[in-house]
């Protein structure tokens, strides 16, 4: 048998075609006779459409299609993941900067946008609210129309929904020093290297829709409803998405596209620019007041944390990332009062939705420079105060959830250790440590086939999206680990809702425990068949053989799984098949439908220098430490330790909308959003796990991914309030903010002093 | 896109008598790295893109002669940035064109390019400033030469005549020895457009040269007549002065997203001071070399 690849580096299934443009992605798509289509979109976020006027993009030669909300179903359909809110086509109103009126077909993409300039749209710009603080005035425009949410009380303001997590008793709660601080964060976007495609196309009197999507079996159930096709007759395609990060979760333009196809009679394509994405998907701004409670020997009393979060003109999956993301906001401590309310607030802005974290990095900044704020007050060191806090295992930290899943202090003290806490530094250089937590998936439903074909061979049938987090490799590791196969004669098919089993979503970090241990069972499956074959062939009974990895133990002697998988399928040859399933299934009474699969645990300590005549950052060292559970793919984990922690340095150093008085974003475009480039890593970065094989997926792993984006923001800011004494508590730290900040402050004396980092 | 009638000439000639029939609905094509954005996005609607790179006279060259640099009009970047005379020579430009976009822009984008686009924020404008160039165009009545100093008008516009084109620039080299640097501020450390570039020169005799850019309309140079910030025996307060009377031309917009007018201007001088200090210890190495 092949040596395990369990915890090596084995390559990525798929990553030369990843590297080298071999892959397809929904723009490289060939298929005959396919419309390229454009959006026509306002200049402005929120108007009153008085008339659209196509006559003169239909002139436009080669231009075979332009559809309105005129052409679609009265009254016009709906849909969304959480409410149905979005029209196919704005209606009546744009409701955000980049809202389509319009979609032109053409045989050229020339052609196309040439028709789509040429679509006249007679608008009235309207009032409308781009900030927390706009859209919670009494007088604010609302955002959505009150009949989509009749019973609701709060359906004459913009606050969407609000959600209360509460334990303890904040008010009779002993607290000898109370710090409260105000934090923001800002509108940021996924920047996905592929821009979301989408193809429609009629198709077996249904249709088949291409899709750059996470979840394709969730778009199944969507465009089923919206077209009223069985579910069979909605075939979903979802090439591996180039990027996603939650932003390619929901269906976005496929619902416009499919219309378009059906109407057009011919498939139609609709590739986004980049600016196009940032108009389509977003993270929630968020407003955070803490308010934290200490006992003097630095034990946390009390959490009192109020959230707003600032969403966009339609729920998408907002408002769940809000309730998700607030949930474990008091962090992986044991905190014996806790009261969280967070609120989604409607905007005329692009609706936002999951990104990587879930809306707990923004709770997390506030929350973790809270406790340092407590710890200066204290006297104690910011490291000791987190570990005087800290969950042990078992720790019912959250109440009603899981318990704490993991020796947490482990991941705590190696990121210290790496980050060298406690040996002095040098002059305008700071420190600071921070620990992230996010729940794991509450639900889930996933299903896999395994063919075990006869040369020994296998095919896997997942319905996970690869959308460059390695899921490929992962489940072709479990196969070749339980089936003896050598890695690169295994096949993973995903992304294809008329060939692959159903799966829920790929998301919340799920895919390696859900899929996992749903491609696992279906690898049990076929080790089940081959011990009653290999008791048929050696006429011994089935509970003397057992088949584990591999391999086929007989009393006395051991067979590679090949030695009985051939003479088992005999002369007309054949394959095993097994199907696994996994199954969470929720909780209804529980705060968030259901309790954790299992908790993400990060720490990251940052080293910084500061340039205090231009208030540059420079990150010298920067340690991620995350609790796996069980790393399946060395590398593979690292780099998406890596890549989300870079992605954090994204929002905490540079990345944010900018927006101008009519809702339009100002840095529409890479020339003035700027994201980290190899230029603006850390001087030197590092990534290590703590494994103790303590998780519910294969071989103990626990899902990864986003956890070290969690508290980058609050371990380089406090690495820059100890460089320079400067609390900021606004997102991004860019070189303005910090020189403003240092202004402020005036003199450089007090710099780095008064803080335990050094004592 | 849109449609637009594509001319290629292979000699100077031919070029100039297409700018001079078409004149302003053409696009000069050298590069490509601003004109195919705005081709793309639609900022720019030429009806004939006129591509120069196969024009003799423009090819991407830099040859010396009698003291005299001179860059083909067509010569990328990343040749200027490598180029063994223009390091010894002219070491800030160098440094200018070492940072201008990314490497793949680096080895597109030509130094007629950067100028003629006429970018308040275009990073070779303040070295050549500093280094006296000159811009040699040709036209329907033979060629000229416009001093850098005059060539940009504002933003987007140039002294060029809509029927000229730009050859070739020349450098003189500096006749005394010269410590230079070129200096920026961006949003980050990778490839950026700058909100404030800063070139200054300090000869042997004193004479300190300051240009800078993206803090108004046009980049703009100053000459240190007193010789006071070449000086290092004159006090901080007297150099201040003078930096503040050669700063009084910066004017940045209120409207940029990039900075703040606040905080171009305390760049600006930061940048100044730093960069004083960094030409007078380049000045002295040479010294030292030569010694």
């Amino acid at each position: 048998m092949s040596a395990s690849s369990i915890g090596s580096s084995p390559n990525r299934v798929g990553g030369i075609g990843r590297v080298s443009g071999l892959q397809e992605y929904v723009a490289d798509v060939r298929l005959a006779g396919v419309l390229e289509a454009k959006l026509v979109t306002l200049d402005c976020a929120r108007a009153k459409i008085i008339s659209i006027d196509t006559s003169e993009a239909e002139q436009v030669p080669g231009v075979r299609l332009v559809m309105t909300a005129a052409d679609l179903p009265q009254p016009m359909p709906r849909f969304g993941p959480q409410l149905e809110d979005r029209p196919v086509i704005a209606v009546d109103e744009t409701k955000y900067h980049g809202e389509p009126v319009a979609i032109v077909a053409a045989d050229t993409k020339d052609a196309a946008e040439e028709g789509a300039r040429l679509v006249h749209v007679e608008y009235e710009e309207l009032p409308a609210v781009f900030t927390l603080a706009a859209a919670l005035d009494p007088d604010a425009p609302l955002v959505q129309d009150p009949s989509l949410r009749p019973k609701d009380p709060l359906a004459s303001t913009n606050v969407l929904r609000e959600h209360h997590v509460d334990w303890g008793d904040i008010e009779a709660a002993h607290a000898d020093v109370v710090v409260e601080n105000t934090y923001s964060f800002p509108i940021v976007t996924h920047f996905a290297i592929e821009p979301h495609a989408f193809i429609a196309a009629p198709d077996d009197n249904g249709i088949a829709v291409w899709s750059s999507i996470q979840h394709p079996y969730w778009l199944q159930r969507i465009l089923a409803k919206l077209l009223d096709l069985p579910l069979s007759k909605v075939r979903v395609l979802a090439p591996d998405p180039g990027g996603a990060f939650g932003g390619k979760q929901h269906a976005k333009y496929e619902p416009l596209v499919a219309f378009a196809a059906i109407r057009a009679g011919r498939p139609v394509r609709l590739v986004l620019s980049l600016e196009q994405t940032f108009q389509a998907v977003r993270r929630a701004a968020t407003e955070i007041r803490v308010r934290t409670g200490f006992t003097i020997d630095g034990k946390l009393a009390f959490q009192d944390i109020k959230a707003d979060y600032l969403i966009g003109a339609y729920c998408d999956i907002a408002d769940r990332v809000v309730g998700k993301g607030s949930y474990p906001g008091a962090g992986p401590y044991n905190v014996p009062a806790v009261r969280i309310f967070a609120r989604s607030i409607l905007s005329h802005t692009t609706p936002s939705t999951a990104f990587r974290g879930f809306g707990n990095p923004q709770v997390n900044w506030a929350v973790e420079s809270n406790i340092d704020e407590g710890a200066r007050v204290l006297g104690i060191d910011r490291l000791e105060i987190r570990l005087r806090n800290l969950a042990r295992k078992g720790d019912p930290f959250i109440p009603f959830d899981t318990p704490a899943d993991g020796d947490w202090e482990q991941t705590l003290r190696r990121a210290a250790e790496m980050i060298e806490w406690g040996k002095p530094l040098a002059p305008g250089h700071g420190r600071g440590i921070a620990l992230g937590i996010k729940s794991g998936p509450t639900t889930g439903l996933s299903y896999s086939t395994v063919r075990l074909l006869a040369d020994g061979s296998v095919a896997i049938y997942a319905g996970t999206s690869d959308m460059g987090q390695g899921a490929r490799t992962i489940f072709a590791q479990i196969a070749a680990e339980e089936l003896g196969a050598p890695l690169d004669a295994i096949r993973v098919v995903m992304g294809d809702t008329a060939i692959v089993p159903y799966d829920q979503q790929t998301s919340a970090s799920r895919s390696t425990v859900l899929m996992g241990n749903s491609v696992l069972k279906a690898c049990s499956s076929i080790q089940a068949q081959i011990r009653t074959m290999a008791a048929r062939l050696h006429g011994i009974d089935e509970s003397a053989i057992t088949v584990e990895r591999g391999v086929v133990r007989l009393p006395g002697r051991e067979l590679r799984l090949m030695e009985v998988l051939k003479p088992g399928l005999g002369k007309l040859g054949g394959e095993l098949i097994g199907n696994g399933e996994t199954r969470k299934d929720g909780d209804a009474d529980h705060p968030l439908g259901g309790a954790a699969a299992f908790f993400e645990l990060n720490c990251t300590a940052v080293e910084a220098e500061v340039d205090e005549g231009t208030g540059d950052i420079s990150i010298v060292r920067h340690v991620t430490v995350s609790d796996v559970g069980t790393a399946i793919n060395r590398l593979q984990v690292q780099m998406q330790d890596e890549g989300a922690a870079i992605m954090g340095l994204g929002h905490t150093l540079m990345e944010h909308f900018i927006y101008d008085e009519t809702g339009r974003i100002r840095n529409l475009g890479a020339i003035d959003y700027r994201i980290p480039t190899t230029m603006d890593l850390p001087l030197e970065m590092r990534s290590e796990t703590i494994e103790n094989a303590d998780g519910p997926g294969p071989y103990g792993a626990k899902g990864m991914s986003e956890g070290a984006l969690l508290c980058v923001a609050a371990a380089t800011a406090a690495a820059v309030r100890e460089a320079t004494g400067v609390a900021i508590r606004d997102l991004p730290l860019t070189p303005e903010r910090v020189w403003r900040a240092l202004r402020e402050r005036g003199g450089r004396a007090n710099a780095g002093t008064n803080d335990d980092g050094e004592s | 896109m849109r449609t637009f009638a594509y001319e290629r000439p292979v000699s100077l000639a031919d070029a100039v008598a297409l700018l001079d029939s078409h004149g302003p609905s053409t696009r000069l094509l050298a590069g490509g790295t601003d004109l195919i954005i705005r081709l793309r996005d639609g900022s720019a609607r030429p009806g004939m893109v006129i591509d120069v790179k196969r024009i003799p006279e423009l090819c991407p060259e830099i040859r010396e002669r009698d003291g005299v640099l001179t860059i083909g009009a067509t010569t990328v970047m990343a040749d200027l940035a490598a180029n063994g005379l223009v390091r010894r020579h002219f070491e800030a430009l160098a440094e200018a064109a070492s940072v201008v976009g990314s490497v793949q822009i680096r080895n597109r984008a030509t130094i007629a390019g950067n100028i003629c686009n006429a970018s308040p924020a275009a990073d070779t404008a303040p070295p050549l400033l500093v280094y006296g160039a000159v811009v040699v165009a040709a036209g329907p009545h033979g060629s000229r030469r416009i001093p850098i100093s005059e060539f940009f008008v504002r933003s987007g516009l140039t002294s060029l005549e809509p029927n000229e084109l730009v050859v070739a620039i020349e450098l003189p080299v500096p006749a005394s020895l010269t410590g230079a640097v070129h200096l920026r501020r961006t949003r980050r450390r990778g490839h950026d457009l700058a909100s404030v570039t800063l070139c200054c020169s300090v000869n042997e005799a004193g004479v300190t040269r300051l240009a800078y850019g993206s803090v108004g309309p046009k980049p703009v140079l100053e000459q240190d007549e007193t010789h006071v910030l070449a000086n290092p025996s004159a006090p901080d307060d007297a150099k201040q002065v003078v930096l503040e009377r050669m700063f009084a031309e910066a004017s940045p917009s209120k409207r940029s997203m990039r900075a703040s007018p606040e905080y171009r201007m305390a760049m600006l001088r930061l940048l100044g001071s730093r960069a004083m200090r960094t030409a007078i210890e380049r000045l002295a190495e040479k010294r030292g070399a030569q010694a």
